[in-house]
């Protein structure tokens, strides 16, 4: 996976959402090595900051479209 | 030249008597003259015919003769000699009556709704808040005004793009059809209203004009008609792409109501920035409870499990490694018994010797050694080398046991 570190992540939410969800149940199946369940668990960790990441980033543009409801202006 | 012109008279004068319709266009009654002069219109076609007729026939009770109106008239082709002018000579004027006026509406009605031109697939669609609007209504009029003010006060933005001209009498049908085509060819022109008061039956005779139907027909821009009450139908209302029923009425179909659009636009993005809210803390918690999943939360789990089985594995190997020493013990314990079991120096320290040949074959029978032979003698104590002499035999040893 190609880690470019605060650049623009290529994955969008959807996909890195259903990866996480993915490497969850990888990991609470069991079943693994323990270098995978780290490498698994890493993956992990940075999906979930990458979701967070659009999450915060919805966050603010919805906060940034427009004035707070009953803010009639004309 | 006389003679010519009377030939002509004379021709013309057999022509014999006609029935013919039309529309007064124009009525000259001088003072006490016993002629009237009139122009008769074709209804249709852009043609005119003088008309004279003596005033008796004009005049005739019953007949309201004015210009404008549609009559049948009884005449005879006639050329006036003094002049060289032709003209029909009346000999009877009959009003077209209101049935007989419907009737052929009516007909022309059913005539282009056969052709398809009222058809609901040719209706187009008016623009939602066109910029440019075209207006064809009399000038100052009532419906002029109803339809400016009211389209202004509900869109402010709306702009009007005015064509006057007569909306009733010979000329109405004609004026339209030119604003219509002037309006149309203007790209500007979004959506074109054709806008007029109510009135007599007459009136609105040119909205029933077939001509004017099918220009309407023939626009590429929507057209939108307000005639008259809403209980008058003209033509034109049916070949309209959206018939209203008057003027205010026309100016609520072209623009949108701005206070109405601008909460519906508020309350649409409200809904909107709802949902999308909605949708993103759902979204969160959803984050939130994988990452508080214990195998992503405490990833010292994972390896938790992983001591505790090392610890396991290290235990049961050595467990079964002690378990294999002392079995191993226990074996060579044995071994060590039976070793000393089988042992023969149990029977030398009773005093037993064993002997044995140089190539160490043991000696069974004294006649298997020869004499001077040297020979191996192992007792308790040792190894002892003797050699045979036979020469010093004595008593044979017994054999049994010396204990």
């Amino acid at each position: 996976m190609t880690n470019t570190p605060d650049a623009e992540p290529t994955t969008t939410y959807e996909q890195a959402r259903e990866e996480l969800a993915d490497v969850v149940r990888r990991l609470e199946a069991g079943g693994l090595t323990r270098e995978e369940s780290l490498a698994l668990w890493e993956r992990g960790e940075e999906l979930a900051k990458l979701c967070q990441h659009w999450l915060d980033r919805a966050r603010e543009r919805l906060a940034a479209a427009a004035p707070a409801d009953g803010a009639d202006q004309d | 030249m006389r003679t010519v012109a009377r030939k002509i008279a004379d021709w013309i004068g057999r022509l014999g008597e006609v029935w013919v319709e039309g529309q007064v266009a124009q009525l000259s009654r001088r003072g006490g003259a016993a002629t009237v002069f009139l122009t008769l219109r074709d209804p249709a076609a852009d043609l005119s015919v003088p008309v004279t007729c003596h005033r008796d026939v004009a005049e005739r009770p019953g007949l309201e003769l004015s210009e404008g109106s549609r009559v049948i008239v009884r005449a005879r082709p006639d050329y006036y000699v003094a002049r060289g002018s032709f003209s029909l000579r009346a000999t009877e004027i009959r009003a077209v009556g209101l049935g007989e006026l419907l009737a052929r509406i009516e007909r022309i009605r059913q005539l282009l709704a056969a052709e398809g031109l009222f058809d609901a697939v040719r209706k187009r669609p008016l623009p939602f808040a066109p910029a440019v609007v075209g207006v064809i209504t009399g000038r100052d009029s009532a419906a002029e005004r109803d339809v400016l003010v009211t389209a202004r006060r509900r869109w402010p933005a709306v702009r009007f793009e005015m064509f006057n001209c007569a909306v009733q009498g010979p000329q109405a049908a004609a004026n339209v059809i030119d604003g219509l085509r002037r309006l149309d060819a203007n790209p500007a022109v979004e959506v074109i209203v054709i806008a007029r008061g109510g009135g007599s039956v007459e009136d609105l005779l040119p909205f029933s004009d077939e001509g004017l139907v099918r220009a309407i027909a023939a626009t590429r821009t929507p057209v939108v008609t307000a005639v008259g009450h809403e209980t008058d139908t003209t033509l034109v209302d049916h070949v309209a792409d959206v018939r209203a029923a008057t003027p205010t009425d026309a100016a609520h179909r072209i623009v949108p109501e701005i206070g109405e659009q601008r909460r519906l636009v508020e309350g649409l993005r409200g809904r909107a920035r709802h949902l999308l809210t909605a949708r993103l803390e759902q979204q969160e918690r959803w984050l939130e409870s994988v990452r508080t999943r214990p195998v992503l939360a405490s990833p010292d789990r994972l390896l938790h499990g992983r001591a505790d089985d090392v610890l396991a594995l290290r235990t049961r190997a050595r467990r079964t490694l002690v378990h294999r020493v002392e079995g191993a013990e226990r074996d060579l314990e044995h071994a060590r018994a039976r070793v000393a079991a089988l042992s023969p120096a149990a029977t030398l320290e009773r005093g037993y010797a064993v002997v044995q040949r140089a190539d160490g074959a043991l000696v069974r029978d004294p006649a298997e050694v020869a004499d001077g032979e040297l020979l191996r003698v192992r007792v308790a104590g040792g190894r002892l080398p003797v050699r045979v002499d036979r020469g010093a035999t004595s008593e044979p040893i017994a054999l049994e046991d010396p204990a």
